[in-house]
């Protein structure tokens, strides 16, 4: 298989772990990622083992692929990059367009300097991974340089002087026997719902919660930087919701804020975490113990709350009806964390339409053995474009589409 | 509500018998944003989740002759954030359809008596609904900008029929004021009928589908009599 080349659309879980699976089998891959790091939203989110227990979260699997990725040779990283055209002659041609590579990732030594002496908050951006390489990137929309060149301090102050900020867009043709699209998913915005995000700075979002138990290990609230003493958690935020034709169960949520929650208790025992839910979805023959214990650490109520009020000291009452003794409750909690839910990607129609193939009517890939995994395509998919998957879900997967792949590449050789 | 059981009689359960009705309540996952959001909910345990509920299960008898339904002011809340589009205010007025007519609340049985008898819930004479309205119009022109305002009654061809709440000429006339200038400040050609003014369809809230059409058909009749295209008809 030396002579055979794949091209992976998207570099998160599902694409990074497809990729390795592939090297393994001596096949090339063109890893094409639309934004400046590898690793999609799974390479934010925190280890949730509690008394020094694993419970399978996933999160440093895919921190383990990321690193297995980002220096092999037989990878080609392309980051701030997009698949714009492909065409099927025998091998498939894509046009791959890239944008300016301001940070040169062979001279930055992920100093921060360029992040700390930055004027605009948000104008250079960081991962989450330090595999990532470079760690930090200049966000277009928002660099003054870019905008009227009034600012340049990052490069002039760049002690490797890695920094430039006048490079091109470039646009490359690269041929691969296979291309497999691992694009993931979209986490849903609960702007439209009635909790306030985005207008309350103490509503967050479980995705949220994940890049600030990964960063800092600790939970404290956005508006004070205070420890919050009371903390509601919201599921189904964005899933099983006929009015947004997304029905279905984003299979991950309960686990991982069951998970969160329970960790907290262990970092932060006085916190007092309630968590409203509609049932309890989980998977896996351990999940009954943990479901077990959580509950002597975690109130439950089944039921999700309508609506939520700010208060003083930007606080949030919260209206519930209590299940138990169906009386109206109003209650005040100093965080509320949404368990938001997986959604179909932005560019899933982008793709498709590149490879001429049809979404399923829920706006996901048709996954396994439909369309985009057809024999003979040459098409495959893997992970969360075409539907909820749990980190471990999506590496399997990868790696079952990577034996797809190979079978494919057998098939039309002989 | 004390215990459950007072309410559910589970020999009684029926999955089939509502199915029918055409208002999604097996859609229900049961998640409570109906109960949550609901102004009402939580008053002698009222809990629209569980009226759902008790719909696809077909305890038609214990929701008919339970207080619940009635404590509802189908505002619609719970329907518009309901994630399953389920049509939860329909679901209460069914049930309140279903109730025998001399059991429905007194207020409302009187009130849609005295309206289909005599045009409104108040059975306010005609004569006395004028007095109301001219007294209230002199008080506005009383108030400066306002020297100029009439209220027109029965003005054949106005731009604008308005209905008009019955508590608006009985305990809130203050209220008639607001709209009243408003219309006033934008000119509006508007005016009211004499009779039949009542906007209050109580045939609606009791789930009386004949009483609320001949209620309705007064005030189109009335439009036609006077040539208005426009009908503002708050509640």
């Amino acid at each position: 298989m030396g002579n055979k080349n794949v091209l992976i659309i998207g570099g998160g879980t599902a694409g990074l772990s497809a990729a390795v699976e592939l090297v393994n089998l001596d096949i090339h891959v063109d890893l094409v990622e639309k934004s400046d790091f590898l690793g999609g939203h799974a390479i934010g989110y925190t280890c949730k083992a509690t008394r020094n227990t694993c419970v399978k979260c996933g999160a440093c699997m895919v921190e383990e692929k990321l690193k297995d990725t980002i220096l092999h040779p037989k990878i080609k990283i392309w980051t701030g990059s997009r698949v714009q055209e492909v065409s099927k002659n025998g091998r498939f041609t894509a046009k791959i367009h890239c944008k300016p590579k301001y940070i040169d990732p062979h001279k930055c030594t992920n100093c921060r300097i360029c992040f700390d002496k930055c004027p605009v908050d948000g104008a250079i951006l960081h991962g989450f991974s330090k595999n990532n390489i470079p760690f930090y990137a200049i966000n277009e929309e928002l660099c003054l340089y870019l905008k009227d060149k009034s600012c340049g301090l990052c490069r002039d102050e760049c002690p490797e002087t890695a920094i430039n900020l006048d490079p091109k867009a470039t646009e490359y043709i690269k041929e691969a026997d296979a291309v497999l699209v691992a694009a993931g998913f979209h986490p849903f915005n609960p702007e439209d719902k009635p909790y306030g995000y985005h207008r309350f700075q103490n509503v967050i979002t479980s995705l949220d919660l994940e890049r600030m138990l990964k960063q800092v290990g600790r939970v404290k609230r956005p508006s004070d930087a205070t420890i919050p003493e009371r903390i509601a958690f919201i599921q189904c935020v964005g899933s099983r919701d006929s009015k947004l034709n997304h029905l279905w169960c984003s299979k991950v949520c309960c686990g991982s804020a069951l998970r969160m929650a329970r960790l907290l208790k262990e970092r932060q025992p006085d916190i007092d975490i309630s968590f409203f839910y509609i049932d309890v979805q989980t998977f896996g023959k351990d999940f009954e113990q943990f479901y077990k214990d959580v509950q002597e650490e975690v109130r439950m109520i089944r039921a999700i709350p309508g609506d939520i009020y700010e208060t003083d000291r930007q606080k949030l009452k919260i209206n519930f009806l209590d299940n138990n003794t169906h009386e109206t409750l109003e209650e005040i909690f100093d965080l509320v964390v949404l368990s938001i839910g997986i959604t179909p990607g932005k560019d899933n129609g982008e793709i498709a339409e590149l490879l001429h193939l049809k979404l399923a009517d829920s706006g996901f890939f048709k996954s396994g053995a439909e369309e985009a995994s057809a024999p003979n395509t040459g098409i495959f998919s893997a992970g969360t474009i075409s539907g909820a998957m749990s980190i471990p879900e999506t590496i399997a997967s990868a790696g079952k589409a990577a034996r797809q792949i190979v079978k494919y590449f057998r098939a039309n050789d002989s | 509500m004390t215990s459950r059981s007072e309410i559910i009689n589970l020999d009684q359960v029926d999955h089939g018998r509502c199915r029918s009705w055409p208002f999604f309540q097996d859609y229900c996952v049961t998640c409570a944003l109906c109960a949550g959001s609901c102004p009402a909910s939580g008053i002698d345990g009222f809990d629209p989740r569980m009226l759902v509920r008790m719909v696809s299960l077909g305890l038609v008898e214990e929701l008919v002759e339970a207080r619940w339904p009635w404590i509802c002011t189908l505002c619609g809340k719970c329907e518009n954030v309901c994630p399953m589009e389920i049509d939860i205010a329909d679901l209460v007025r069914k049930i309140r359809s279903l109730r025998d007519r001399e059991k429905v609340p007194g207020i409302l049985y009187k009130g849609l008596a005295a309206a289909l008898e005599t045009g409104n819930n108040l059975r306010l004479p005609k004569e006395d609904f004028i007095f109301i309205i001219e007294d209230v119009a002199e008080e506005v022109a009383e108030e400066p900008g306002f020297e100029e305002f009439k209220a027109p009654v029965d003005k054949k061809g106005a731009n604008l029929l308005t209905t008009i709440h019955n508590k608006l000429v009985n305990t809130h006339t203050e209220d008639l004021k607001h709209w009243w200038k408003i219309f006033h400040a934008a000119q509006e050609d508007w005016t009211v009928t004499s009779e039949h003014w009542e906007g209050t369809s109580w045939g609606y809230f009791t789930g009386d589908d004949a009483a609320m059409k001949v209620m309705a058909g007064r005030i189109v009749e009335q439009m036609e009599q006077l040539e208005i295209k426009n009908l503002l008809w708050p509640e």
